[in-house]
């Protein structure tokens, strides 16, 4: 039984022994998140503005699709990448099923960034005489972005874990290591866990310093009056 | 400002939504008493719709298909087409059987719901007003939500044989309708996941009510106890039903996630019948279309309770899980 | 010989309430008309109706000859500034960059064209100095001041002022007041609704009364503030310079 529990001293040396596995494994963790959250960010920012200021059927489409892929599991998502439209190799199924949700959600909170500016805005710009694509584009859009960056940070976060999923398609991130290390030795299975905890934690944990950094180099100077 | 059209095509939309998902339901819930009692008016897995159907259905879908074949756009059309069609005769004669599995899925997430729920209440107050608690509670709930569902499921199928072992030798267990193993264990994952971002959701909406409600509770002459109870709870529960209803679709979700650790549930039979059929597309698809309806009537259960118990003035802080 | 704006008829409705109610009156260049009324009374909804920021139901309304609805509305808006009561300035902008995203997005000028031309109406409402600064480190007043340069960088035919002084607290509405003061001097066409009575009596070549959706009356300020015809229009502008608004 306390062999169960992680205090083992060998199970700590078979997790030693293979940590440069589970270290490697970050580069292909993040690489799959950077193009999750890319391909969700260039599809999610247009489908949130066409939810708000489409026309009745585009605002209507968006809406729908969103709701579909928001209500699939990303399980169900990947494998038919992978599995049912052959998508290959698992890098791109992967970034593809990722990819997808992913711009579900960004379109949601690009959504509420844009509903958060006030119609006032939209009134300035168009009484200066901005068609309304106009005032989307060097108006609403700009406004938006800068609302947009907590939001996002959620995602980073969320998209990371999912990364995790991928394992089922043989993409040799973090948790498929973890995955074909257990069974050689399952007693270091907590051990394990708690490595790559770590690992998962420092990552959240330097990615949204990273965003909190973006966010204050692009916020817009208020004179010290909080937002 | 909505015109009366766009109002009543919302209507419109809604009625369609109640309607449809409750015939659904319908048929869900059909299928689970008929399976429970070893099928008493069909075969537990046997369609309703007879077998001509589901030939004609198959035939038509291939016929289509094969129209057309090496025509640029037109083939693929076509294609389309006949997918689709097959798709009818595939989800008439394989949906039974997700139907029975889906019950799992509902089971995890009922059940992980609400446990988790009465465990996160003590969490988020042990994370407001505590001392050392206060650490405790934090140390568990961010490594529960740092860290990836599936890390944690296999944490606990492979990473605590004594859970296993525990749970094994229960009676009954495995036997009969009572789950096997592996389900108690997805169970206790999900209780122990879904705690943890509840805790989360309930620290937030308690704090999005306004210091100044409980200030002026005080100032009438109640106690701290009774203020939070008659004043700020009331308030807080009801920020809180968007982030519980974005945590009860979370769960219907990654329910699926359970399937790694040999649970017999939704999309685990989809991947049997893709294996045993290759249709891989329509299987994942069929099981995509289980796992929508069960969101979108959720979601739609959770706004009519929101509109029920709705205040105005009161209620839409937004958080967001996946 | 037509007027510079002619409003015939106007009429317009939110879902079954009627809000303007067939309202008529020309305006020639030079003018500075002012509007006043109790609230609810449509004042700041005709406005929109002459820059087509809201659709109206019935009636014409003509900017030099020419009916708005026959034009194309951003062309429209090139011709009529709009100055807003909560000034509305775009937050992510600087207020130059303010004055100059009409210039350089509409009106098609170079960057340093658009940028003389911004520094200019700044210097016109006295922030030249603050051409750099955000609008969230301006005072209100300082804001207003912009969104009134915003307005006029475009070169309108006509101005609209939407209770430009309502949003201020009462030591900034003066800077507000005397820049409207000038622009009118200098020449410009002035549609204002506002409470600010010492500036209609003093700026305005004609004051409408607007009740209901009606008009109920109109004419030369001194007029109306010792004579006026109507009995409503004396109760209500009596109100008002007893609320310490007036002179």
């Amino acid at each position: 039984m306390t062999a169960a529990l992680p205090l083992a001293t060998s199970d700590w040396g078979y997790v030693w022994a293979n940590l440069g596995t589970l270290i490697a494994a970050v580069w292909p963790a993040l690489k799959l998140t950077g193009a999750a959250l890319v391909v969700g960010f260039v599809v999610g920012v247009p489908l949130g503005t066409l939810e708000v200021f489409g026309g009745r059927r585009s605002a209507w489409l968006a809406r729908k699709a969103g709701v579909v892929v928001r209500g699939t599991p990303i399980l169900v998502i990947m494998f038919i990448t992978y599995f049912g439209l052959g998508l290959s190799p698992a890098f791109v199924a992967a970034t593809a099923a990722l990819g997808v949700r992913s711009a579900a959600y960004q379109g949601q909170v690009f959504r509420g960034a844009l509903q958060s500016i006030g119609r006032g805005q939209m009134e300035a710009a168009r009484s200066v005489g901005l068609s309304k694509l106009g005032a989307i584009r060097h108006v609403m859009i700009p406004q938006a972005l800068r609302r947009f960056v907590p939001g996002f940070q959620n995602e980073y976060t969320i998209v990371l874990k999912d990364t995790s999923i991928a394992f089922a398609i043989s993409y040799t991130e973090i948790f498929y290591h973890m995955y074909n290390l257990i069974p050689e030795q399952t007693t270091a299975t907590p051990e394990l866990f708690l490595t790559v905890a770590g690992i998962y934690l420092v990552l959240t944990l330097t990615g949204n310093r990273v965003l909190d950094y973006v966010d204050d180099a692009f916020s817009i100077p208020d004179g010290g009056a909080s937002r | 400002m909505s015109t009366g059209r766009e109002r009543r095509h919302a209507r419109l939309e809604r009625a369609l939504l109640a309607v449809a998902g409750g015939a659904v339901w319908l048929w869900l819930a059909f299928r689970w008493v008929n399976s429970w009692f070893g099928g008493v008016v069909v075969g537990p897995t046997q369609p309703l719709v007879p077998e001509s159907f589901v030939a004609a259905a198959t035939g038509t879908g291939d016929a289509l298909g094969a129209v057309a074949n090496g025509v640029p756009v037109v083939a693929q059309a076509f294609d389309l087409l006949g997918w689709t069609v097959g798709m009818v005769g595939f989800a008439s004669q394989y949906g039974p059987r997700l139907a029975v599995a889906a019950w799992l899925t509902v089971v995890l997430t009922v059940v992980a719901i609400l446990i988790g729920l009465v465990i996160a209440v003590p969490l988020a107050a042990a994370r407001v007003y505590g001392r050392v608690s206060k650490y405790v509670a934090l140390v568990y709930i961010e490594l529960v939500r740092g860290t990836p569902l599936v890390a944690q499921l296999f944490l606990l199928y492979y990473g605590a044989p004594f859970l296993s072992q525990f749970i094994r030798e229960l009676p009954g267990v495995g036997q009969g309708i009572v789950p096997g193993q592996a389900v108690w264990i997805a169970i206790i994952g999900f209780i122990i996941n879904s705690s943890a971002y509840q805790a989360e959701y309930i620290r937030g909406s308690v704090e999005s009510v306004d210091a100044g409600q409980l200030t002026a509770a005080r100032a009438v002459g109640l106690g701290q106890l009774e203020g939070i109870r008659y004043v700020v709870l009331p308030q807080a529960l009801r920020y809180a039903i968007p982030s519980w209803t974005n945590e009860l679709v979370y769960l219907i979700k990654y329910s699926s996630l359970a399937t790694f650790i040999t649970v017999p549930e939704l999309f685990t039979r989809a991947d049997a019948v893709g294996s045993s059929t290759f249709a891989y597309t329509k299987a994942y698809v069929l099981a995509g279309l289980f796992y929508l309806v069960l969101v979108v009537t959720a979601s739609y259960a959770m706004s009519r309770v929101e509109d029920a118990v709705a205040i105005p003035g009161v209620g839409n802080a937004n958080d967001r899980r996946g | 010989m037509s007027h510079l704006l002619e409003v015939e008829g106007l009429v317009k409705r939110y879902g079954d309430e009627l809000v303007l109610d067939g309202i008529g009156f020309d305006m020639d260049a030079r003018d500075v008309q002012v509007l006043v009324g109790p609230s609810g009374s449509g004042k700041s909804t005709m406005l929109r109706c002459v820059n087509r920021l809201t659709e109206f139901q019935g009636g014409e309304i003509r900017l030099d000859g020419t009916s708005v609805m026959a034009m194309d509305e951003n062309d429209l808006r090139r011709q009529v500034g709009m100055v807003f009561q909560d000034f509305n300035l775009f937050a992510h902008l600087t207020a130059k960059q303010n004055v100059m995203l009409g210039p350089r997005r509409v009106l098609g000028k170079s960057k340093e064209a658009a940028d003389a031309l911004a520094m200019e109406e700044l210097e016109r409402v006295g922030l030249a100095a603050q051409a750099d600064s955000y609008p969230a480190e301006l005072s209100g007043g300082q804001q207003q001041r912009v969104g009134i340069a915003r307005g006029l960088a475009m070169d309108p035919k006509l101005m609209l002022f939407d209770e430009p002084t309502s949003a201020l607290d009462p030591e900034l509405i003066g800077e507000v007041l005397s820049v409207m003061r000038e622009l009118a001097e200098e020449g410009m066409t002035m549609l204002c609704v506002t409470h600010e009575m010492s500036f209609a009596r003093q700026v305005a070549t004609d004051i409408m009364f607007l009740e209901d959706g009606h008009i109920v009356e109109h004419g030369d300020p001194e007029k109306l503030f010792t004579n006026p015809d109507n009995e409503r229009t004396e109760q209500f502008l009596r109100r008002l310079t007893e609320h310490g608004d007036g002179s």
